[in-house]
């Protein structure tokens, strides 16, 4: 055992040792704010970071971990006050207000061509460039897509919906039975944006997605009431669960688990309390959003979280080794697996846990994504027109028929934010 | 009398206040037991919506020794570290403040009195960024000095008028006998106004415990993290990046409650006080 731990953190340190500018052993000081606070992910990192100690006894590492909801508020106010060397956020656009303010580090020679990074972390180099600079590594992502109750579609006689038609003809038969095709908690709203980005995603492509995520495009476009349409399409037949407005997303799970409701859209990170909460593999399956628009190139959401530089860090060659440790494929492979993250490993080389789900999702991403991957809605969209936008989306899906109000007071907030 | 004794009513009263005083009791208290409830709930009474039901097993020992194996003994005592001090700051400051706008006559005076009450108009959330932005400057950013030096400086306000007021409710030839009899200033402060103030004192401290420990705004804006931050503020480290943990949640709060809880029914006398010192002379 204790020779296995240290073939481990000798295999480690070569990786290390390989990774380039951190050969040599380091020293001084490394102060890391993590946002891992739950115990599992926090266990994994603290884990992660013992061994980056281990390689370098003389570094002096502090980790502050900070509950995720409050490091979303404070994440401003530590960069410019107390700057940590490394700190954990999400990709694209929820980083861009601290790219602008001059508060994150280019870290774009670590993604130069050649370089382990910029060969085994190509997929994501795109949610990382802001003017064509990267500024911070990804560490995890994970699959978006709908969670079903394989014994209620079974007994029903349904299989996996193949289009939009499909999808629309399972929830007719759902309904009949008594039950409702999907449980969602919208109280925070990012539930139903997560709605959006699929519809929008399979009735008008990517391209459209991201040309309306950059303000381009008006809310008001007959292509976007599209969208719309299809969505009060499953509104209006009863599809979703009722009050849905009042639920978190946790307060939405027991529909599922109960089985008065026979799917959920969600993320990967569903998969753990539906287990607990006594779903077993047979009864729980994961299939992609159909199709809606023939000839569409599938596109999923797959968040990124990712690891920055503070641009007012005091250590920024350890803070680079810190980088370049923590996406090495062993670091990845290790962190991600099922019993410390659960998520993908965003480094080619690594390998996915042995894992219904993330294999799955991981075949999924790999291989039936053409269209491209997006972050999420709010990652995507500028935090001004997301917050408008979310808002619209839990009115409209209580009042499916205020659509033209909605959309000329998102229209409104769009003219405004870009 | 105002109101009127319920054993004075008709029997009718009487049986429908009997009836509905617990159904209200109950409502009003539903939250607080759905908190308490869940607090010796395991998580998967959560998943799977049992909310007000009887819970399925009884996990008391272990939410509870989770609770204790986390950051939170670290935020309480924080909070302690905290409240306690500001307690004392607060309470030492105003008293000297109290006796010299309460007993002496300057020129000055009633103006100096104006501006403790109107520092008390001033809504605190204004102050958010000046206040950052100082104890940034002053290198106590993210610490439980800086926090404390703030609470002081915020509390005093308040805490000068209600002793000024009570000081000035004392009779004043107490202080004037011992003026005749030549005693120094400072020693008629402590001698004679000081042991009269030990009511004020107490319902003072009580009062201002309870404000700073249930304190969350100054926490989450002035430090960050468990080597600073209040059990106010850390309570919320249950919450993970997707799911909350409400059943440790439930389990933290009724821990972080205690202290001002206790503290109520221990001096529950002196609150009272505290609330209506001053209200009828």
């Amino acid at each position: 055992m204790r020779y296995l731990l240290k073939a481990t953190v000798a295999s480690i340190a070569t990786a290390i040792a390989l990774a380039g500018p951190a050969s040599a052993e380091l020293t001084g000081n490394l102060k890391i704010n993590l946002d891992t606070s739950n115990p599992a992910p926090r266990a994994t990192m603290e884990t992660l970071i013992a061994k980056f100690q281990a390689e370098n006894p003389e570094l002096n590492i502090t980790t502050n971990v900070i509950d995720r909801e409050a490091y979303k508020t404070q994440i401003r106010n530590f960069l410019s006050a107390d700057a940590p060397d490394v700190l954990t956020w999400y990709a694209a656009n929820r980083m861009k207000p601290y790219v602008e303010a001059g508060l994150l580090e280019d870290v774009s020679d670590m993604w130069a061509d050649g370089t382990d990074i910029a060969n085994e972390l190509a997929s994501t180099k795109g949610a990382l460039t802001i003017d064509g600079k990267q500024w911070g590594v990804p560490y995890t992502y994970y699959q978006w897509g709908i969670y079903y109750r394989k014994d209620i579609y079974q007994e029903l006689g349904l299989s996996e919906p193949a289009n939009f038609d499909d999808m629309l003809s399972n929830c007719e038969a759902m309904i009949a039975s008594g039950r409702k095709c999907y449980t969602i908690g919208n109280k925070w709203l990012w539930t139903g944006a997560g709605w959006f980005d699929y519809l929008n995603l399979r009735t008008n492509g990517f391209d459209f997605h991201m040309q309306m995520a950059a303000g381009e495009i008006e809310w008001t476009d007959s292509r976007v009431r599209e969208t719309f349409d299809n969505w009060g399409k499953l509104i209006r037949m009863g599809a979703f669960i009722d009050d849905n407005q009042n639920k978190d997303w946790q307060q939405s799970l027991p529909f599922m688990i109960d089985g008065s409701a026979g799917a959920i859209l969600m993320g990967n990170f569903a998969v753990s309390p539906l287990r607990e909460g006594g779903l077993t593999d047979d009864q729980l399956d994961f299939h992609q959003f159909p199709a809606i628009t023939p000839g569409i190139a599938m596109a999923e959401d797959a968040p990124t979280d990712t690891f920055h530089i503070a641009a007012n860090a005091k250590n920024k060659d350890n803070a680079r080794a810190f980088l370049a440790y923590i996406v090495s494929s062993e670091a990845q492979t290790e962190m991600n697996n099922g019993a410390n993250l659960g998520q993908l490993p965003v480094n080619s080389k690594a390998s996915v846990d042995d894992d219904k789900f993330l294999n799955k999702g991981f075949e999924m991403l790999s291989s039936n994504s053409q269209g491209g991957v997006a972050q999420f809605f709010d990652r995507d969209f500028p935090a001004e027109m997301a917050q408008a936008a979310m808002e619209g989306f839990q009115e409209f899906m209580v009042y499916p028929d205020n659509l033209d109000d909605i959309l000329e007071r998102i229209e409104g907030v769009r003219k405004e934010a870009y | 009398m105002f109101p009127k004794p319920i054993e004075k009513s008709s029997r009718a009263w009487q049986l429908g206040y009997q009836v509905l005083l617990p159904i209200v009791m109950l409502l009003w208290l539903a939250p607080l037991l759905a908190v308490a409830l869940f607090s010796i709930r395991p998580d998967t009474d959560f998943l799977v919506g049992n909310y007000w039901g009887w819970p399925s097993s009884f996990e008391m020992i272990k939410n509870y020794s989770m609770v204790f194996s986390s950051a939170m003994p670290r935020y309480i005592m924080n909070s302690f570290l905290i409240t306690i001090p500001t307690v004392i700051g607060a309470v030492a400051l105003s008293s000297m403040a109290g006796f010299a706008l309460g007993v002496y006559k300057f020129r000055g005076n009633l103006l100096v009195f104006f501006m403790f009450i109107a520092g008390n108009f001033v809504p605190f959330q204004i102050l958010m960024v000046p206040v950052r932005d100082l104890t940034l400057d002053m290198g106590l950013y993210n610490t439980k000095t800086g926090l404390v030096l703030f609470h002081i400086a915020f509390q005093t306000g308040f805490c000068t008028l209600f002793m000024r007021n009570f000081i000035k409710a004392l009779p004043y030839e107490l202080t004037e006998a011992a003026r005749v009899e030549g005693i120094a200033e400072w020693r008629i402060f402590w001698y004679v106004v000081l042991p009269l103030m030990k009511p004020a004192i107490a319902a003072l401290s009580v009062l201002i415990f309870t404000f700073i420990w249930n304190d969350y705004f100054w926490a989450i804006v002035l430090t960050q993290g468990e080597n600073a931050q209040p059990v106010t503020a850390g309570i919320t480290s249950f919450n993970a990046q997707f799911r909350a943990m409400y059943h440790l949640m439930s389990a933290g709060s009724i821990i972080a409650a205690l202290p001002p809880v206790l503290m109520f029914f221990l001096m529950q006398k002196h609150f009272i006080a505290g609330l209506t010192l001053g209200a009828v002379k």
